[in-house]
């Protein structure tokens, strides 16, 4: 079989059709007297309804002896009510086809629901029961604690979370909370039981600091209503967050060799502190994100991956947190080509610093991002979880609906100034997890900082 | 409670097109299912479709190599593709004046793509799946488990016993002829389904439909699967595998062989599994996470697969000082007691999956997906809407009947993980 005679109109791309504009639902906001800033879209595609609670109960927040505290908090906080038990309380909550996701993060803690719209009213009475009534029984928060001492476990014989946490550890101070994985360390947790939830429930799931979006089918002139119905009685503000340490990267920059006896693969990560969210610098770090390593077509993956083979994929990121950031580049590479992989990572990251972005790239990127923003944006979880953001990081209402302006307006030289304000190739930290016995040498001798090894005892691995 | 409009068309060279307008977002999402998985591998050639799957992201006739995805980008669109056991599914969502670039570039690879191969994007591929594999089985705990479960339920010769991701080796030995077969053989119009969801006038995005695929000529009909389809409804025995390895903890995985997508009884499948382990009220998490507190996670999952027989899989992680041998009991003992479920188990298992349903078509490239699946697996995408009522016609009976047909001890896998010697 032979391919067909092309017609005439496939040899070029097509030119685009005319552009219909992409718009936000409306955001209304208020704040009521207890202190709870309450944010709502309406949209009516289909009969759903996201809702999210968030209070200022992040991991920051916790005292280093507590590390973990917050996600154990988060965890049991479904353990039971004053009105039900832990068993109880699901089947209330699924029996209506929902289930109450409780995430914990360096920021906030966030419960969310997503509910069948005509569903919206008992779920959020469930959901309000749960924030003001938690009991922490003994049984719910020694489970929670094992689970989480077991997925500590888990996440130091999983090679990628092993190198996060590792580049983590090297670039924070060990007095930085960040320093330590978000869900603590078997210490601290090992000395937790249920008095400890409860009083930091009491100190920091407040209204004063808190937030209550709801985003979908609904009448949005309701949700401020529901939410003095639901949270009446609930008062106070949460205590004043702990201030952070400073950073200052390790000199000269450690290469920390984590061994894993017998791996096939490397993972890599070079790291780097970067800005807090909502920073002057965002959008044009993000752009030159997108051209570096957040997009398939970056110039890392097209080099590690599309060239050279080295890797499934490649990708570099910024963390934004309330109080400064991570930027890391990860990857998972053939132990035999690891030193050759990380030479190339390294290379484009200098350049890249260097010289920052064509003007072709940004325009690309740009046009990514702009264009893919009514895909983070399309349903009413992700929706809700935008809005989240406004209030744990204290952003403009307007912030989503301007997104694409801001990133539009990045040129080539705001990309180039930020990104050398921001990064210094020469100071990133690297952690690679992989065959020490195969790796020292060959990443000594690429020179880019003392190779430090670590066996499984000094990272706390099992065998 | 979900009504999606759409109409199927189809074109003359035998491309099925699904049309499902919804102007709410000035999005498309493209979607194509192509009728050909792992499950269409020869003895020797394993891993293939997915390798090709790749080389279709490497330029065709008049797209250069890595425009393909560069070109979705500066667009404003995401897109990928996934191989999967009975199909290859490639997609693309991107502001909807877009549309004519995801048609030109899916035209292209699918009549054009031979055009471009060559040696060296072949060699360069096979080394990016081979990180995968080891990224994704090899260097991960539990990472091989789906490889040694599916050779545990299905015998030698049937099309579900080797894995997607396939076997390095016969990876090594591809060809371009092999590439050139494999397309010629499979990737056809009337081996596939186009589904356009989201911001598109049907009529309009019909006749672009037809202007950038008409004139790629139909194929032979695809030849039938190859090996033994149906190895019988039950496994015979129950057989045993246990494995020391890298693990943090130890897990026991329980499978079983069940009927295909495409039986009634794959609803009631469905149903046991999201009684057993769909959210904290499920029997799994209550009785062996929260009551018990044997085990830190639980799952249970029927594969969705249409070739003779599926098979369903649950698993039980356990502490670091668990006994194995006490998880399988506590599992064994659960699957055992669905004999005595209630109705209201299974309402709230019903009610679970309509939010579910919902969230998923709630995306638009989810919702493409899912025309496409059940026009390629049923022939009508219609059923995307009456799928609840399905879910909803399960009985308690029918669950106890089930268990009792399909997860006894004539019928069982079961793999356990346990963590190596400590080093002292």
């Amino acid at each position: 079989m032979s391919s067909p005679a092309p017609t005439r109109r496939r040899t070029t791309p097509p030119e685009p059709g005319p552009i219909r504009p992409f718009h936000l639902p409306d955001l209304e906001g208020d704040r009521l007297d207890s202190g709870l800033e309450v944010r709502s879209m309406a949209r009516s595609e289909l009969p759903l309804v996201s809702v999210c609670l968030v209070v200022d109960a992040g991991e920051t927040t916790v005292l280093p002896e507590r590390a973990g505290l917050a996600v154990l908090t988060g965890d049991s906080l479904s353990g039971g009510t004053a009105k039900r038990s832990g068993a109880e309380l699901a089947e209330a909550l699924e029996g209506l086809g929902t289930s109450l996701r409780v995430s914990t993060g360096w920021n906030a803690t966030t419960l969310s629901v997503t509910c069948v719209a005509e569903r919206l009213d008992p779920t959020l009475e469930l959901l309000a029961e749960v924030v003001r009534s938690p009991t922490f029984p003994e049984s719910e928060v020694d489970r929670v604690r094992r689970q989480r001492l077991a997925a500590i476990r888990q996440r130091q014989m999983d090679p990628g979370h092993l190198a996060s946490d590792e580049l983590d550890r090297t670039i924070y101070p060990p007095e930085h909370p960040c320093h330590r994985p978000l869900s603590g360390q078997p210490e601290s947790l090992e000395a937790m039981d249920r008095s400890q939830p409860a009083a930091f429930v009491e100190a920091r799931y407040r209204p004063d600091g808190a937030g209550f979006v709801v985003v979908g089918d609904l009448a949005a002139d309701d949700v401020l209503g529901w939410a003095r119905d639901r949270f009446a009685g609930w008062e106070g503000s949460a205590a004043p967050r702990p201030e952070l340490p400073p950073v200052v990267l390790p000199d000269p920059r450690p290469v920390v060799l984590v061994h894993r006896e017998g791996a096939v693969q490397s993972e890599i990560r070079i790291g780097h502190p970067g800005p807090a969210r909502g920073s002057e610098m965002e959008n044009a770090l993000e752009v030159g994100n997108a051209v570096l390593g957040g997009a398939f077509t970056s110039r890392l993956n097209l080099n590690l991956r599309e060239e050279h083979g080295f890797t499934y994929g490649v990708r570099s990121r910024f963390e934004r947190r309330r109080r400064g950031g991570t930027f890391s580049i990860s990857t998972a590479v053939e132990t035999g080509a690891t030193a050759r992989a990380l030479e190339e990572a390294m290379g484009e990251f200098r350049r890249f610093v260097a010289e920052g972005p064509t003007t072709d790239e940004v325009e690309q990127a740009r046009d990514y991002l702009a264009g893919i923003f009514p895909l983070r944006m399309e349903t009413a979880p992700q929706l809700a979880a935008g809005l989240a953001e406004i209030l744990i990081f204290d952003l403009p209402d307007d912030y989503h609906h301007r997104y694409r302006d801001r990133v539009r307006a990045v040129s080539p030289e705001g990309v180039r100034d930020a990104v050398q304000a921001t990064l210094d190739p020469e100071r990133a930290p690297i952690v690679v997890v992989g065959d020490a016995d195969a790796l020292e040498r060959e990443l000594e001798a690429l020179e880019l900082g003392p190779v430090e090894v670590r066996r499984p005892d000094d990272v706390g691995v099992g065998p | 409670m979900l009504s999606i409009d759409f109409e199927r068309h189809e074109l003359d060279n035998g491309l099925t097109v699904v049309l499902a307008p919804d102007p709410s977002t000035p999005v498309v999402a493209v979607n194509l299912w192509y009728g050909v998985g792992s499950r269409d591998e020869r003895p020797g050639k394993t891993g293939f479709a997915h390798l090709f799957e790749h080389m279709m992201f490497q330029g065709s006739a008049h797209v250069p190599k890595g425009r393909h995805f560069e070109m979705v980008e500066r667009a404003g669109g995401s897109v990928n593709a996934t191989t999967w056991f009975d199909r290859t599914n490639y997609f693309q969502t991107l502001p909807s004046h877009h549309l004519d670039l995801a048609l030109w570039l899916e035209s292209d690879r699918m009549g054009w793509m031979l055009d471009a191969m060559t040696q060296e994007k072949l060699d360069n591929q096979r080394a990016v799946v081979r990180n995968e594999r080891q990224q994704r089985y090899d260097n991960q705990p539990y990472g091989d488990w789906d490889e040694r479960v599916q050779a545990l339920v299905f015998p030698e010769d049937h099309p579900y016993r080797h894995t997607v991701i396939g076997s390095m080796e016969d990876l090594a030995e591809a060809t371009l002829d092999d590439i050139t077969s494999f397309f010629e053989t499979y990737y056809r119009p009337n081996n596939t389904v186009l589904t356009l969801a989201g911001d598109v006038e049907p009529a309009q995005a019909l006749r672009k439909v037809e202007e950038y695929f008409g004139e790629i000529p139909r194929g032979a009909d695809p030849p039938p699967v190859p090996g033994r389809l149906d190895p019988g409804a039950v496994i015979g025995s129950t057989v045993r595998e246990q494995v020391r390895a890298q693990v943090p903890l130890p897990r026991v995985y329980v499978a079983s062989r069940i009927p295909p997508l495409t039986h009634d009884d794959f609803y009631v499948a469905d149903v046991a599994t999201s009684v057993l382990s769909d959210g904290r009220a499920s029997r799994l998490y209550r009785r062996l996470v929260r009551e018990e507190a044997l085990a830190k996670d639980v799952v249970s999952y029927a594969f969705p697969l249409v070739t003779g027989r599926s098979f369903m899989t649950s698993w039980v992680t356990g502490y670091p000082e668990s006994e194995p041998a006490e998880l399988e009991s506590a599992l064994l003992r659960e699957l055992e007691a669905l004999s005595d479920v209630t109705d209201q188990e299974v309402n709230r298992a019903v009610a679970l999956s309509e939010t579910r349903l919902l969230r998923q078509v709630e995306r638009l490239a989810t919702r493409a997906d899912m025309l496409s699946m059940f026009q390629q697996i049923f022939g009508d995408p219609g059923r995307l809407n009456t799928e609840v009522d399905r879910l909803r016609a399960v009985t308690p009976d029918d669950v106890r009947d089930f268990a009792a047909a399909t997860l006894g001890a004539q019928n069982r896998a079961i793999l356990t993980y346990l963590p190596e010697e400590e080093a002292e």
